[in-house]
């Protein structure tokens, strides 16, 4: 008798704990999402549960503010970073862990060391020197400037992914009379390709919320990213709640919905970037 | 394993090639060569010239973004360090890294240890914890001003209710502080529960087995076996938090702006304000510069504690 109510009030106990986690972790964005869609006379009323809906606070931000825009800039922005990212830091991180070439060590330290870089510290003298070129204010400037996080991530990853690689595949391939080109386009990609996968999350995901960047280096109105533009708003229009909510769940909708489907790599990359040593 | 089989794999043939590097040696080199410029290419140009620069730039005095900056030595520094808000700012960003990450741990591995139980909906839940990490700062600091709004928040209108009356989230400085802090551990503490979660499926279950035979409760056996055993891993998650909390310039700007006044302002909000609101380039170039020192010495630590091995 004593057991089994004990162990009715673990589970009671333990459920409680659980409902706890997640009120904690997605009330909130629950809350995001249920404001932009309210009514603005639901607004201010504390209910939890919606009131009267209406698509005031969507058809607001999206027709009287440069939000359209801002959602253009930001894909093209973050799609082209990703895309820059793996093409560059495949073949590098490949090359750091099977050449044998001297420094590869000094190389990996290097990166790991860049990828702790305060933001603020690279932003304010890139600025300074985008003005002096010319080059400021460009999305292509914006571009070059995320990889200075992404590649010492993206080199730190697929550096720990091709450690852990079972390379007798590619020295049979090489004894087989693969070049190494062949080997590498032929049996090492195909394999790598969850490796690829984070870094591409992790790009994307660093270059679609990126605030600092675009605050110090974009100040055109018609080339902000999502999160200044969003900022800016508030700041021009004098946007409401509601709106705010509106613009917010529409920059967090391509996030959530990638982490529903590659959830799995972008986990595996949280793992393998701390949990290395 | 793995290790083994790589380290023998690199360890043969190396002999004869020291001795002499054949044609088809010279052509994989170059192509290695071709693997690595683009990005040591684009890491010098977007990372380590900027860094110098920033560097070179706080030995100069500059009032603009386009004048020529005049040579100054070490008055910027000497400027400085006499200034009573840098070592304000420093110590609000002290305070800010600590407790933040404190917190973060603490709520991490409290969820880590709950996911790693073993029922239905497990992975479910797991992504659900992940949601607040995912939002951009942006969003994350949207949502709480508007459920933390002084007039027509959800708190403040539930407090009201209840007649307990309203606070002011944003309104003094120890609010202000509490706030920051509470919606920043909100934000970066699944990180800690992810890593850590990933750290406790490495655990062997033949230690928790072994010390259930020595009849450890699970209070025990969390104290004397999971934490020693994960505690490298445990180091490694504090560095890092600490590290990036320290840095940490956005959140802390959208929230407060370093306000009221200057009560919130930590060394990244300083060094910003100096560049762009003072348009003292060279001082905000000199408070970024020691930034940069500060953490250096952090990180020297780290690797000195969790040495790369080349075969690890």
């Amino acid at each position: 008798m004593r057991w089994s109510s004990w162990v009715i009030v673990r589970r009671g106990l333990l459920l409680l704990l659980f409902g706890g986690v997640i009120i904690y972790s997605l009330f909130p964005v629950y809350w995001m999402v249920i404001s932009g869609l309210r009514a603005r006379s639901a607004l201010f009323k504390p209910l939890l549960l919606p009131g009267p809906y209406a698509m005031q606070s969507y058809n607001t931000i999206l027709r009287l503010t440069d939000f359209p825009t801002y959602y253009v800039n930001s894909i093209v922005v973050a799609l082209s970073t990703t895309l820059l990212t793996i093409v560059v830091v495949t073949p590098m991180a490949y090359a750091l862990v099977r050449s044998r070439l001297p420094g590869m060590m000094v190389i990996v330290r290097a990166m790991l060391f860049a990828y702790m870089f305060p933001a603020l510290l690279l932003a304010i003298p890139i600025y300074i020197f985008l003005v002096k070129i010319g080059f400021d204010d460009s999305l292509i400037s914006l571009v070059l400037t995320y990889c200075s996080f992404t590649l010492p991530l993206g080199v730190w990853l697929m550096w720990g992914f091709f450690k852990s690689f079972p390379f007798e595949i590619e020295e049979a391939a090489l004894v087989d009379g693969c070049s190494r080109w062949q080997a590498v386009y032929r049996v090492i990609l195909p394999i790598t390709l969850p490796g690829v996968l984070t870094v591409a999350i992790f790009s994307f995901l660093l270059a679609w919320s990126d605030f600092v960047f675009s605050l110090i280096l974009i100040t055109k109105d018609e080339l902000k990213t999502l999160p200044y533009g969003l900022a800016s708003i508030t700041d021009a229009y004098d946007a409401n709640w509601g709106e705010l909510m509106a613009g917010s769940t529409m920059i967090a909708l391509p996030l959530l919905v990638l982490f529903v489907f590659l959830g799995k790599y972008f986990i595996r990359g949280l793992s393998m970037g701390a949990v290395k040593s | 394993m793995a290790t083994l089989r790589r380290s023998a794999s690199v360890a043969l043939p190396s002999p004869a090639r020291v001795a002499r590097v054949g044609p088809l040696e010279r052509r994989e080199r170059k192509l290695f060569l071709a693997f690595l410029t683009p990005g040591l290419v684009l890491s010098i140009g977007a990372i380590f010239l900027p860094v110098l620069y920033a560097i070179q730039l706080s030995f100069y005095h500059a009032e603009s973004f386009i004048a020529t900056p005049r040579f100054v030595g070490l008055a910027n520094y000497v400027q400085m360090f006499a200034d009573p808000r840098y070592w304000q700012a420093f110590l609000h960003g002290l305070v800010y890294a600590v407790s933040t990450v404190c917190l973060q741990v603490l709520i991490g591995i409290g969820i880590a240890l709950l996911l790693h139980l073993e029922f239905h909906g497990r992975n479910w839940l797991r992504g659900a914890a992940m949601a607040p990490y995912i939002l951009p700062t942006v969003i994350v600091v949207y949502i709480w001003k508007w459920v933390l709004d002084v007039n027509h928040g959800l708190i403040n209108t539930a407090l009201s209710g209840l007649g307990l009356g309203t606070v002011e989230w944003f309104g003094t400085p120890l609010m202000a502080w509490l706030s920051t802090i509470f919606v920043s551990v909100w934000h970066w503490t699944p990180f800690v529960t992810i890593t850590f979660l990933a750290a406790l499926q490495t655990v062997s279950d033949d230690l928790y087995d072994a010390a259930a035979v020595d009849g450890a409760n699970a209070w025990q056996r969390l104290l004397y076996v999971t934490l020693p055993v994960l505690k490298p891993v445990l180091v490694v998650i504090i560095m890092l938090r600490s590290i990036f909390m320290f840095n940490k310039f956005d959140i802390v700007w959208l929230l407060t702006a370093g306000g009221p006044l200057t009560a919130t302002e930590h060394l990244p909000i300083l060094a910003y304000q100096k560049t762009f609101r003072m348009f003292d380039l060279g001082g905000g170039a000199a408070v970024a510069t020691s930034i940069f020192i500060f953490l250096t010495l952090l990180i020297w630590i780290y690797f000195r504690l969790f040495p790369i091995e080349e075969h690890g």
